[in-house]
């Protein structure tokens, strides 16, 4: 029963840290002097929102935020796909 | 106890997971050029994506209360890791391919610069 409360404790110390990284790479979004900058600090937000809807579902009980989850770690990989696609043809600045 | 065990185990993975995403976070920012910062993206998806969600797994595989739902959670949390470890090193592949080949200029730590010859040179 103890190392229930324990383990609850410290993903609730995980929660601060997390929003912590996702400030950075906010600012790495604003900041990117390139498109293919914006897209990789986009990537990293994306798989961490992921992460961070399945640490909420756990802690809320909700289990049915890990299929967001699921389908947004799909679509960041389409996005990579496509900006990747854009920028081998030229059609958007490197 | 049992139970216990697996969520200490997988709250231990979650915070070394935060961890990895914070450094990635500040590497992500401080690093001075796209390569690098590639670099830095990949560990923070790896450790800081793939990690804590073994981790919210094991959490969920011990958390009695849930009751039968516990299984989904730690089933699909499993699932969601295995296609972030498959297609993280795909897409952050792709996108360094195509800066590569739409930027004109090289980075300017670069001494050697093989293939430059071959995109530029002779085509595709």
């Amino acid at each position: 029963m103890e190392l229930r409360d324990l383990a609850v404790s410290i993903v609730m110390l995980s929660i601060p840290i997390y929003v912590l990284a996702f400030l950075l790479y906010v600012v790495r979004i604003v900041k990117g002097p390139t498109v293919a900058d914006m897209v990789i600090a986009v990537d990293a937000l994306g798989y961490d929102l992921a992460v961070f809807l399945t640490i909420l579902a756990v802690l809320f009980r909700v289990p049915f935020l890990v299929a967001v989850a699921m389908v947004l770690a799909l679509w960041i990989y389409a996005l990579d796909i496509y900006v990747a696609k854009y920028l081998e043809a030229k059609e958007v600045g490197a | 106890m049992i139970e216990g065990v697996l969520m200490l185990v997988g709250s231990v993975l979650i915070l070394v997971g935060s961890l990895f995403d914070l450094l990635a976070a500040l590497g992500l920012l401080r690093l001075p050029d796209l390569y690098t910062r590639i670099h830095a993206l990949t560990m923070g998806t790896i450790g800081g994506a793939v990690l804590p969600l073994i981790g919210v797994a094991l959490v969920a595989a011990g958390w009695v209360e849930l009751g039968s739902y516990r299984w989904y959670l730690a089933g699909a949390a499993i699932v969601t890791a295995i296609l972030i470890l498959m297609l993280a090193p795909a897409g952050s592949h792709a996108i360094a391919r195509a800066a590569y080949r739409a930027r004109s200029p090289s980075p300017s730590y670069v001494v050697i610069d093989e293939l430059a010859k071959k995109v530029r040179g002779g085509g595709r």
